[in-house]
């Protein structure tokens, strides 16, 4: 059914895209995945010879958040292009067949591409009672997941509820709800969490693989450590008023206008790894901390467990968290300076490290 | 804190310009052009002007119009260019320090080359006539 012939950079140029063209959007995508930046020819190169990538989707125990923001990224900027580097072949939410038209289709897709196509999961897989609480087309979640899993090249846990189970894993879980790894094992997995995950994250997972043929390097959470490698709070835009001391005690008073730190608001923003604070959301508008809202740690596991959203991460009382300004200061210079050395590189790409 | 700001800007500043010196020596000994990706550090505004005031105006500018606009400056230092792209909402997406002679993207690709030749020798009067013919 899938069978591509045609290059990468065949049907970009067929498009009329120059190599130019490809060329920007590797220097983007090997920024956003804090790649050296000479490795952008050497992905531009890559991404030419390459085919299009198959993709099956499978949707779980979700609410279909996560697709949805996924869907609305498709904004007119040079992230569209990545729908030119992979084949969804199969998204039952998305295709216009049904049924059993809908499953002969996925059978197809994985028949044309055994070993080699990426598996996608949103949603939990519910394990209780043999996983009744979750069926498609009579089949449970964790039947498909170990089928489709095995002839999967790799599988992206999209989501909180696919990474660690999520909001239906909150106590007292009911369906006993698991995470796709608690599942799977042998295959290789990269989790993309997120309470929806931020859309260029995936964008930037799937461009390396079509480049690379592999994951990109993951944490010992199996998150993609170019977008999970810090914090929340180590690349907010108020960390200084955080470092300086200034709080804001209230959503309504003097703080808070004059956009001071949220940590006494119940900010989870020092516990939380996500790329929120520098990708931002809708095309780079704004996250939720420059909304006046405080990070609910929505990436991590079990973040629906952890207390209020509202109670500082030091129990409610902060007068331990203030920091002196010049400490502060010395920290960020010496950081930003063992930040400039690991991203300045040669233009010759380190091969070991692809 | 101002003063504490003041002095960081400096600190990176300094820092940047000795790892931009570090590549152009690379590329007048090897040939090897380098980059620094000035987006994936944490820089304030005011370092990045800093930065920019520091490196200043060169002879060139040149302007890519693919896929949103990026333009290409080279500083007063030959050889050393400031490279940002845009996309096409004009949200920069990337930011660069480029050390070469000329910044990669902007030299003809082969594979274009061939297919503008192609374009050519089909626009010309004589293939037009042939084909009518």
């Amino acid at each position: 059914m899938t069978q591509y012939a045609e290059t990468l950079g065949e049907m970009l140029a067929r498009r009329g895209f120059g190599r130019r063209s490809l060329l920007k959007f590797a220097i983007v995508m090997t920024s956003s995945l804090a790649l050296p930046p000479g490795m952008a020819p050497v992905m531009a190169a890559n991404l030419a010879k390459a085919k299009r990538q198959s993709v099956i989707w499978l949707s779980f125990q979700k609410c279909t958040g996560c697709l949805e923001t996924l869907l609305r990224s498709s904004a007119p900027t040079i992230d569209a292009l990545i729908f030119d580097f992979i084949s969804l072949d199969y998204q039952e939410s998305l295709m216009a067949s049904a049924g059993t038209a809908a499953e002969l289709t996925l059978r197809q897709a994985v028949a044309a591409n055994p070993g080699e196509y990426l598996l996608a999961i949103d949603g939990s897989v519910p394990l209780k009672d043999g996983g009744v609480y979750s069926l498609t087309g009579g089949r449970s979640n964790v039947s498909m997941l170990e089928e489709f899993a095995s002839g999967a090249k790799a599988i992206l846990a999209i989501g909180t509820c696919a990474a660690y189970g999520g909001i239906p894993k909150a106590h007292p879980n009911p369906t006993g709800a698991a995470g796709v790894e608690d599942v799977i094992s042998g295959k290789p997995i990269v989790n993309i969490p997120g309470c929806p995950p931020v859309p260029e994250v995936l964008s930037g997972v799937l461009v390396y693989f079509v480049s690379f043929g592999r994951l990109p390097d993951l944490d010992d959470r199996k998150r993609p450590l170019a977008y999970f490698g810090t914090t929340i709070h180590d690349q907010c835009y108020r960390r200084p008023f955080y470092d300086q001391g200034k709080f804001a005690k209230s959503f309504d008073d003097e703080g808070a206008r004059q956009g001071w730190c949220l940590f006494e608001l119940g900010c989870k923003g020092p516990t939380t790894h996500n790329a929120c604070a520098s990708l931002k959301w809708n095309n780079g508008t704004s996250f939720p901390i420059e909304s006046g809202h405080g990070c609910i740690g929505c990436s991590e596991p079990d973040f629906w467990d952890q207390g209020s959203f509202y109670t500082s991460l030091a129990g409610g009382s902060a007068t331990g968290w203030r920091n002196a300004g010049i400490a502060a200061a010395i920290g960020l210079a010496g950081g930003a300076a063992a930040a400039l050395s690991a991203r300045s590189k040669s233009s010759v790409p380190p091969e070991e490290k692809i | 804190m101002r003063d504490f700001n003041f002095l960081a800007d400096d600190i990176l500043v300094d820092a940047l310009l000795a790892e931009i010196a570090g590549l152009l020596q690379i590329f007048l000994d090897d040939g090897v052009s380098g980059s620094i990706d000035l987006l994936g550090l944490p820089l304030s505004a005011s370092c990045l002007a800093a930065l920019e005031q520091q490196l200043g105006k060169g002879e060139i500018t040149a302007v890519l119009t693919a896929a949103g606009t990026s333009e290409f400056r080279e500083t007063s230092f030959p050889g050393v260019w400031w490279s940002s792209h845009a996309d096409e909402t004009g949200r920069i997406v990337a930011m660069l320090i480029e050390v070469a002679a000329v910044p990669e993207i902007l030299l003809a690709a082969q594979e274009d080359m061939r297919r503008g030749h192609k374009r050519l020798l089909e626009a010309t009067l004589v293939n037009k006539y042939r084909k009518r013919a």
